[in-house]
């Protein structure tokens, strides 16, 4: 038998790396399972918006209040995962002065600084925002990395003694004498980092207490257990833009509809959402008409979308939970409310809590809540200082002068990565001398992939998220060779080339919602690249058997005279060229007009 | 895509005209401005071109319609807020009224084309190339982001990349505006590496100053230890001879020949000289009036300061616009009386055409980059310049080695030279090739771009050698400039060649 933890967390999101932060540093020997990546689920599938408070401020005010509060305090220990934008509420002459009013009220209640802007104003500080725009309220909205903020977590949990496996399915909840005593996980590629073609294990972790923090999944984890946990998942559509049309969050200051947001993430924008009931948070349609209903109804704020270049959309589902009974209707009045089960209370099944709800913006409190609740049932007396210590990588800002000068990073590469790392620039990148750039869209150096790949194993898209490499305008035409190539140094040939196609095909995937216009050409102009200069479109390395190099052709200097002649003909030239049968016209293709004949066999 | 920067009121009044600047004489009093018949403007001295500002002329000028629909600045103009939502948009996005530029990578599909025609990165693997100081930097710069990174002020400013690139990112207008912002921003202005670069770009400054007592400038700039001593000082290569100065400029030349020989207002021409005609090379201003009047053309010469080509190349966008601001509103004068708008050097084209539009916000600057030509581009376009030359022949052979100068590329110029004379019976014309003279105006003149300069120059100076000819044509000063310091040829202008062919 396996040797017993305090705590198991299941699910690697925004709550469960925040439970296990929590509990680390609290001194309880805690292990996060995670089916995937960190953020694999829905806390790697929303627009990113570190919530002021003010979407809340007239529907639910006590969230406002939570967003608020939370949103101060990562902003201090979350520095280098959130960008201070500022947001504003814009209000368009058809929408309701009557609610422009209350949602003002409403953020003064709820203690949000707000300042009221005329349209000269608003628009002065987002010059694409609409003419028409008639006002605005501005408020301390702000963009935050969901990945940066979930993997600052893990690691600091790692530093306070817990264990993260990520790729580590849940398959089955151990219940022993009508009690939760742990789980069984699969590890897709044996324990630890994620590299490709290692064979699978599983392994029984049991636990003194069981956090069943998966989100729109909790159904399927209390299903394992044998209790019934009615999550209600929420489809909702992002769209990716190619650049920032605006700087600061924007929100539409109308009571609540799809597409009302648009928030600045990275280099990028992200349009959101849409809000509707699924049966299957794995498996929902993605249509065509959300896209749509995205760019026309936010360039009724921002009209510059209407002609900008989308790079891609995703979707995902948030795991909204309401008590049994309640039997909302519209997915949209669902509270967004967190819901902590204990099954203990309440279906006599101790062992296991169930966590539900909420929100990224709140995700630290809603982690402290839970790390009481797990604390008082084992018995265990610790305080809280999530709120105070800061996450690794915001102990400090990153030295831009440093980074040029030390690191001859060019300015606006040296910024990015100053972003992105944090207090961790110096050491990250003192690693590597040359350090090329390898993303050239996101200004991503080898050495900050070198980083990911240390702690992320071949896993190309967990890389992707820690660094932003592969996510920008070429979507990973241009540089998923080169990341990958970065992997050549620990790992063999196939685990690469592994890798390399999951890369490609996870950007194909969000890039397929974006085929039109300028996408669609670099789409295809990624395709034809890849397909003539790395045979991806049928790479000989990839088939089954060996392969006849004989029958290539021999290559320039070979010359004929050491050429072997059986091999189809004078091997210094090229034989399979049909092309060059220039004076002969039964061959040839192109004039196949008066000799169809010939033209079926090539 | 215009802008409306503030100038620089340190330096001028702020009307940027030079209007009651103490150091310039005013015009002679008594000298009309309206009115082309009066012509008297082109008679004014150089030094106190535009410097009437009578009440005749603003009232004129307010009362000219706006040539531009009305729709100048979406943001800037104070009937602004009557636009329509759809036709908006803005520009002044950041501080300063520096333009936003970001949506240009919207057309970028990092394809590297522009990457793989720029000359500078062929020879300096330092220079991170024209994709990443445009459309990569622009998208990765955000609204509160300053910094500019210095590898902007590689750039010669050839725009090879605007040519290259299938999709249309305005490479070379994300450049001069980075470039201006990093100047602005980031150069040190007592640093000697900028005071340079002032010199350099206000080249018309120094030559109108040399043009005063022109042989003693030829000399002086380019005596032995005058010249170790600007390398020592300012960074300016002892190799590079200094372009001599005419002792008669093109405008005086003009003045005394009693200006337009030809009069036809249905026929009109305004001679866009720049600075190098007049001062270095009137003998090309010359060649361009008697080509065009033997074509039957009213030759005007408006009162015109610096195109801006040099002020671009170096981030000095307020010296240009406060430059542009009088070419524009002459040249918009001489378009309202029906002229179309003329240079001889291909820079000087380029600008009016591409960068004004690009990148200053000034009533009628859309006009004048569209009534603009370059001269033999012209003629080809409404003469039967081939059925003039055809047959033509000239009374000795001669052979020349053609270059094709980047900015006459961009236009689609690049081959005009070869088309017009090929035709002409004792006239061999050798297209040198593709590659870029490596000068780029003032960027050969930099002591620390000098050995990048002449490493790009080496392909055109070898071509030149194999060529035929031994003397050398091309339609920019400073390509020619490159061109006999390279190679020692002597270099002359199309417009002479055409000038002695058709016997005006």
């Amino acid at each position: 038998m396996d040797h017993q933890v305090d705590v198991v967390v299941v699910g690697g999101g925004s709550t469960g790396c925040g439970v296990v932060r929590d509990l680390a540093r609290r001194g309880l020997d805690a292990v996060l399972v995670e089916k995937g990546n960190l953020t694999h689920g829905t806390t790697g599938r929303m627009h990113g918006l570190l919530h002021s408070g003010g979407r809340y401020a007239v529907s639910d005010q006590k969230s406002a209040r939570e967003c608020i509060e939370e949103n101060r305090v990562l902003r201090d220990i979350a520095s280098h995962c959130v960008e201070e934008t500022g947001g504003m509420f814009v209000k368009r002459p058809e929408d309701s002065e009557e609610y422009f009013q209350e949602k003002l009220e409403g953020c003064r209640a709820c203690d949000i600084p707000v300042e009221v802007l005329d349209g000269e104003e608003a628009r002065r500080r987002e010059p694409y925002l609409a003419r028409d725009v008639e006002k605005a309220i501005a408020l301390p909205d702000g963009a935050v990395d969901p990945f940066r903020l979930c993997v600052s977590n893990a690691a600091d949990a790692r530093e306070h003694g817990a264990r993260v496996e990520t790729h580590a399915p849940v398959t089955d909840v151990l219940v022993e004498d009508g009690e939760v005593v742990g789980v069984e996980i699969e590890h897709e590629t044996g324990p630890g980092k994620r590299v490709h073609r290692e064979p699978g294990t599983t392994e029984e972790i049991r636990a003194r207490h069981v956090v069943n923090a998966t989100g729109a999944w909790a159904g399927n984890v209390g299903e394992m257990a044998g209790v019934d946990v009615e999550v209600r998942p929420s489809k909702g559509v992002m769209t990716v833009m190619n650049t920032r049309q605006v700087d600061t969050v924007i929100n539409r200051c109308r009571p609540k509809g799809d597409a009302d947001i648009v928030v600045p993430h990275e280099t990028a924008c992200i349009l959101g959402t849409t809000d509707e009931e699924v049966d299957d948070p794995e498996d929902y349609p993605e249509e065509e008409w959300e896209v749509d209903l995205m760019i026309e109804t936010l360039s009724e704020l921002v009209p510059a979308l209407k002609d900008a270049r989308t790079l891609r959309s995703f979707w995902g589902v948030r795991p909204l939970y309401e008590p049994p009974g309640t039997g909302t209707e519209d997915p949209t009045d669902i509270t967004r409310d967190y819901f902590l089960l204990d099954h203990g209370d309440r279906d006599d099944l101790p062992g296991m809590t169930t966590i539900v709800g909420g929100k990224l913006t709140t995700y630290r409190m809603m982690a402290e809540s839970i790390s009481d609740h797990v604390c008082e049932v084992l018995g265990h007396e610790a305080t809280c200082d999530t709120a105070e210590a800061p996450l690794p990588g915001s102990e400090s800002d990153a030295r831009m002068e440093e980074l040029m000068d030390e690191f001859g990073l060019r300015s606006p590469v040296a910024r990015r990565s100053g972003q992105r790392l944090g207090s961790r620039a110096d050491e990250v990148l003192d690693e590597y001398d040359p350090n090329p750039i390898v993303c050239e869209c996101e200004g991503v150096t080898r050495a900050e992939v070198q980083d990911a790949i240390g702690e992320a194993g071949s896993d190309l898209n967990a890389v992707r998220l820690r660094t932003r490499a592969s996510m920008g305008n070429c979507q990973g035409g241009f540089c998923t060779h080169r990341i990958a190539s970065e992997l050549a140094r620990e790992y063999p040939e196939p685990v690469v080339r592994d890798a390399e196609d999951e890369l490609y095909q996870e950007r194909w995937k969000g890039q397929r919602h974006a085929l039109w216009g300028r996408q669609l050409s670099q789409a295809m102009l990624n395709h034809l690249l890849h397909a003539t200069t790395m045979n991806r479109d049928g790479d000989p390395a990839n088939l089954d058997g060996e392969v006849d190099f004989g029958a290539f052709d021999a290559g320039a200097g070979s010359g004929p005279a050491s050429a072997d002649a059986d091999e189809g003909g004078d091997a210094g030239t090229a034989a399979t060229d049909g092309g060059r049968a220039g004076d002969d016209a039964t061959t040839d293709g192109g004039r196949a007009g008066d000799n169809a004949t010939t033209d079926g066999g090539r | 895509m215009t802008r409306d920067t503030p100038d620089d009121t340190g330096a001028t009044d702020g009307t940027g005209r030079e209007r009651g600047d103490g150091s310039e004489p005013r015009a002679s009093p008594g000298v009309p401005e309206a009115g082309r018949d009066e012509q008297p403007s082109i008679f004014v001295p150089d030094d106190g071109e535009r410097a009437g500002g009578s009440e005749a002329d603003e009232s004129e000028a307010d009362e000219r319609p706006a040539t531009d629909g009305g729709v100048e600045s979406a943001t800037g103009g104070s009937d602004s807020a009557e636009l329509d939502p759809d036709a908006y948009d803005p520009v002044d996005v950041f501080p300063g009224g520096d333009l936003d530029l970001r949506e240009g990578a919207d057309s970028c599909y990092k394809c590297t084309s522009c990457d793989t025609s720029c000359p500078v990165a062929e020879v300096d693997d330092e220079f991170p190339g024209p994709k990443f100081q445009g459309p990569e930097q622009w998208r990765l710069k955000r609204k509160d982001d300053h910094d500019i990174d210095e590898s902007i002020t590689s750039c010669s400013n050839c725009m090879r990349c605007d040519d290259a690139c299938p999709s249309s990112v305005p490479l070379s207008q994300m450049h001069n505006e980075a470039r201006g912002q990093f100047v602005e921003e980031q150069m040190e202005k007592l640093s000697v590496e900028y005071v340079r670069n002032r010199i350099l770009a206000n080249y018309r400054t120094s030559a109108r100053l040399a043009s005063v007592f022109p042989r003693t400038a030829s000399f002086a700039m380019n005596f032995g230890p005058v010249r170790w001593a600007m390398e020592k000082t300012l960074g300016i290569p002892k190799e590079r001879d200094f372009p001599e100065f005419a002792t008669e400029t093109f405008r005086e030349w003009w003045k005394a020949r009693g200006g337009a020989q030809v009069e036809d207002p249905d026929k009109r021409v305004a001679y866009f000289h720049g600075c190098y005609s007049n001062y270095n090379t009137p003998e090309v201003g010359k060649a361009m009036v008697r080509v065009y009047e033997h074509f039957g053309y009213e030759v005007m010469v408006p009162p015109q300061k610096c195109s801006g080509t040099p002020m671009f190349a170096n981030g000095m966008l307020k010296d240009a616009r406060r430059h542009a601001e009088t070419n524009v509103e002459s040249l918009i004068e001489a378009i309202g009386e029906g002229a179309d708008v003329i240079a001889s050097c291909t820079s000087c084209s380029m600008s009016l055409r591409q960068e004004y539009p690009e990148l200053f916000d000034i009533h009628g600057i859309e006009d004048v980059s569209e009534h603009t030509y370059e001269a033999l581009e012209y003629l080809r376009i409404h003469e039967d310049l081939e059925g003039e030359l055809a047959g033509s022949e000239l009374a000795d052979d001669r052979s020349y080695a053609y270059h094709a100068p980047c900015h006459a590329r961009n236009q689609g110029l690049a081959r005009q030279a070869v088309e017009t004379f090929r035709d002409v019976d004792g006239v061999n014309m050798e297209d040198v090739g593709d590659s870029c003279s490596g000068i780029s105006g003032t960027y050969g003149w930099k002591e620390e771009k000098y050995e990048k300069s002449m490493k790009i120059g080496e392909e055109m100076f070898e071509h030149m050698e194999d060529a035929e000819g031994d003397v050398g044509m091309t339609e920019c000063p400073t390509c020619a400039m490159q061109m006999e310091h390279g190679t020692g040829y002597e270099i002359k202008h199309p417009l002479q060649l055409l000038e002695e062919t058709v016997g005006a």
